[in-house]
């Protein structure tokens, strides 16, 4: 619904004086960036996450127990709190540059080094944000691949890397899209990390557009725009599908045997995930806890700020994960409404928080409800549900996606009702799906910035409104501790729930 | 020229419980050996043991004179060229029909490559589903394209995993026909694991019978079937009768049979016969098909024979049975 009234606004209102300075000044480079940050941060994605997914879940090496959660944990750590870590620990008084001219004696002229406030510095951060969405679709569609049709691959003589670029690559695909493409919505709709870094996104441009601006209609133009790439980019990925299956025909699945590798390769494998993690997660997050220790003194209270953040992303999470779970179970029962909602709601995750916050007003506005308390708080729900509910629903139809059609067809042959089909014969082979499409959901209502500003009731402030306004004021070091406890607090469920995925499995185990 | 595949004393371990104990096998080129067993038997660990998917803990395995698997040494499956068929086909689904043949024959040209796909197709009776991926594929066309695949890269043998029990009964006798002419033409080892004894017996020229992990007999089917070792082996190809001798009615076995022995009898080897002092009681009498199943009461003792529908009792009426000592067994009776 916010989707469709920001829409229409885009569309009826025009854009007026200051959408003809933006379209003639500013749209291509807005345009540019945008789809400049999300190529970049799709390839570094990619070369990141489906590697490590596939040797943690093959192979045995030292240290794969530990890596396999541990790659998980930069979900915890939303994008604009990797930004504020990484502009100061690269930045010109950051450890390693300080370091580099201590070493050289050089001044900070005579040396190149790479700066974080640039497109390649945005998607660097994101891909360290993000790249988890990939990570975990591309490792659970490994760990329920057909065993078989590796092991038929073998007999065939097919060597490891041709196994893995084309049977186990191809056949978890269409998860890996569903991960990547997750990845990007949320990279396009970055919007604390761009404006911290200072490069210019279309969503940038929108938050622009209304802040500084106070023009919604030329913020919904700008969001058209940014629809358009976000469902040509699903668009893409359905298409390039073609008509190539990748539902496994396998009814029996065995459990896969990891093979051990040698030393030499063990090692490596460590070291690429151990690297993954150190500058995804350790780096960045042990510099903030060191900058927070290092201010204990400019800490502000932030109690009632993380109750606030709790019961927001409880409430949204809830109401995203009912949705999510009805679209995922009635896209499997197929229909043309199924489809169209699907599709509504991946718009939905595509449209900036301030966009969707910006509707949900223009909604409230119309029905003549107040910002006041509860209120609030239930639009603030509606908002995350309205833009994470794809988040949840990907994973839990690429779950779907994976069981034999036929199995639905037997609960019907045995007469059970649609309702109860979707019940107890869909829900549990979507189990791995939706503990995914839970954790995402929580740990994404947790991190929202843009429309938590807009839309929290007055003096509400939230861990990341604090952290946002500490650092925009350049208090990194106040800003350090909320950017932390939200790392903290998304933490916990990545924790809980990895331990469930790493544990359940579809079908039996032989 | 094609050559033997043997097993040796090979033995396979999990944890504390051997699955495949000292077993010795020997795969001849040309012939299609099943492996009978129930589940839980150890066949498919016997068959990976084969396809170098997982090490021998005792035992070796050699291809001719070429040493496969030992304890201290794997060939990786994917060296040994050894074709595997599953029973859920595992295809490629991202590949068609002919990408999935086409997958093994990597060192050859595309062109060619492509050429004896559709010559492997053609041969299986695939003419035009070359370019339908799996999914639009029925359960036989597929297992048939899986088939193809392995035989492809010409294997110096094939191992297939209950590779017929996916399919509809209609269709398993046709494909099952298509398939094993192929490999019998190919002229190498066969495995075929099944838990079938009735496919077994039709499609296999030897039989091996595998409980709880170790092989119980092998040998030709007729053989097997006929001379049983055990009342296990006996149980195991086909419905039987077990009758203890202490129980055995007078003229029934028209042999001596001493005590603590039971006797195993197969269905179509208890004979209708008016003229036998031996009578029964007949409880039910089923058709099946050609022939009648009747379920006897001897002596206080279960019976079912299998005789012309033409001339069957009817259930409640007493008759004459005897049996025929070719198709009857003695072993040691096993509670005594």
């Amino acid at each position: 619904m916010p989707v469709i009234a920001t829409l229409i606004a885009g569309l009826v209102y025009g854009g007026g004086d200051v959408w003809v300075h933006i379209r003639d000044t500013l749209l291509t480079g807005y345009t540019l960036g945008t789809l400049g940050t999300l190529a970049l941060t799709a390839i570094m994605t990619l070369a990141v996450a489906v590697p490590a997914a596939w040797l943690v879940t093959m192979y045995r090496f030292p240290g794969r127990g530990l890596f396999e959660w541990l790659l998980i944990l930069p979900l915890a750590a939303p994008g604009y709190v990797l930004a504020y870590a990484y502009a100061d620990l690269m930045g010109l008084m950051g450890p390693f540059q300080m370091a580099i001219r201590e070493a050289t004696g050089l001044s900070a002229r005579d040396y190149w080094f790479p700066d974080m406030r640039s497109l390649p510095g945005l998607a660097f951060v994101l891909t360290c944000a993000l790249y988890p969405y990939v990570y975990l679709t591309a490792r659970s569609a490994f760990v329920s691949q057909s065993v078989c049709a590796l092991e038929a691959a073998r007999s065939l003589g097919a060597s490891s890397a041709r196994r893995f670029w084309q049977v186990a690559l191809p056949a978890a695909r269409p998860a890996i899209a569903a991960g990547l493409a997750l990845t990007l919505m949320e990279a396009a709709a970055d919007y604390g990390a761009a404006e911290y870094l200072g490069v210019p996104t279309l969503t940038f441009g929108i938050v622009r557009a209304w802040q500084s601006f106070g023009e919604p209609a030329a913020a919904s133009r700008l969001a058209l725009i940014l629809v358009v790439i976000v469902i040509a980019l699903i668009l893409t990925e359905r298409h390039t599908r073609g008509r190539a299956g990748s539902q496994q025909s396998s009814t029996r699945w065995r459990t896969v045997s990891r093979t051990k590798l040698p030393l030499g390769a063990g090692l490596a494998a460590s070291a690429f995930c151990g690297l993954v993690f150190l500058v995804a997660f350790f780096l960045p997050v042990s510099r903030l806890i060191w900058l927070s220790l290092e201010s204990h003194d400019q800490i502000a209270p932030i109690g009632q700020a993380l109750i606030n953040t709790l019961i927001l992303a409880g409430s949204g999470a809830a109401l995203a994960f009912v949705l999510a779970l009805t679209i995922a179970l009635t896209a499997r029962q197929s229909g043309l409404v199924a489809g169209f909602a699907r599709l509504m709601a991946s718009t939905g995750y595509a449209i900036p928080g301030a966009v969707l916050a910006l509707g949900a007003l223009l909604v409230m506005g119309q029905l003549g409800v107040t910002l006041t308390g509860a209120g609030a708080i239930v639009a603030l729900a509606w908002v995350y549900a309205s833009r994470f509910t794809t988040s949840g629903a990907e994973p839990m139809v690429a779950a779907l996606g994976r069981a034999p059609a036929s199995m639905g067809y037997a609960a019907e042959s045995l007469g059970a009702s649609p309702l109860r089909r979707a019940v107890s014969v869909d829900l549990p082979v979507a189990l791995s799906g939706a503990m995914a499409g839970a954790l995402i959901l929580f740990v994404e209502s947790l991190k929202e910035l843009p429309a938590t500003l807009m839309l929290r009731p007055f003096n509400w402030d939230t861990l990341s409104v604090r952290a946002n306004a500490y650092a925009s004021d350049e208090r990194l070091a106040a800003a350090a501790l909320p950017s932390l406890l939200i790392t903290l607090a998304g933490l916990l469920p990545v924790i809980l729930l990895s331990w469930r995925l790493s544990h359940s499995r579809p079908g039996d185990t032989q | 020229m094609s050559e033997t595949l043997t097993a040796k004393g090979i033995s396979r371990r999990y944890g504390t419980s051997t699955v495949v104990q000292n077993v010795s096998l020997t795969l001849q080129p040309g012939q299609i050996t099943a492996l009978l067993g129930g589940s839980g038997a150890g066949k498919s660990t016997l068959l990976r043991l084969f396809a170098g998917l997982e090490p021998v803990d005792a035992g070796e395995i050699r291809l001719g004179d070429q040493l496969l698997s030992s304890p201290e040494r794997t060939v990786p499956a994917e060296k040994r060229r050894i074709g595997l068929i599953f029973q859920d086909f595992a295809l490629f689904p991202h590949l068609t029909a002919a990408q999935n043949v086409a997958f093994g024959l990597k060192s050859m040209g595309k062109e060619a490559a492509r050429a004896l796909a559709s010559e492997w197709l053609e041969r299986l009776g695939l003419t035009g589903r070359a370019e339908a991926y799996p999914h639009e594929l029925s359960g036989g066309e597929q297992q048939r394209v899986a088939i193809a695949r392995a035989l492809a890269p010409s294997p110096a043998a094939i191992l297939m995993d209950e590779p017929f029990s996916g399919l509809d009964p209609a269709l398993r006798g046709s494909v099952r026909d298509t398939a094993l002419a192929a490999i019998r033409e190919a002229g190498i080892p066969a495995l075929l694991v099944t838990h079938d004894p009735t496919e077994a017996l039709e499609s296999a020229d030897c039989i091996a019978i595998l409980q709880g992990g170790t092989l119980l007999q092998q040998g030709e089917a007729a053989e097997i079937y006929m001379n049983p070792v055990s009342a296990a082996v006996a149980a195991s190809l086909g419905p039987v009768s077990r009758l203890k001798a202490e129980h055995l009615p007078e003229g029934l076995a028209g042999q001596v049979v001493p005590a603590g022995t039971e006797l195993i009898v197969r269905p179509e080897g208890v004979l209708h016969d008016e003229n036998s002092p031996a009578r029964a009681k007949v409880l039910a009498s089923q058709l099946t098909g050609p022939l009648c199943r009747l379920l006897l009461q001897c002596n206080g003792q279960a019976l079912t024979a299998l005789v012309p529908r033409t001339t069957a009792p009817k259930a409640g009426t007493e008759i004459g049975i005897r049996l025929d000592p070719a198709l009857t067994f003695m072993f040691q009776s096993a509670n005594t």
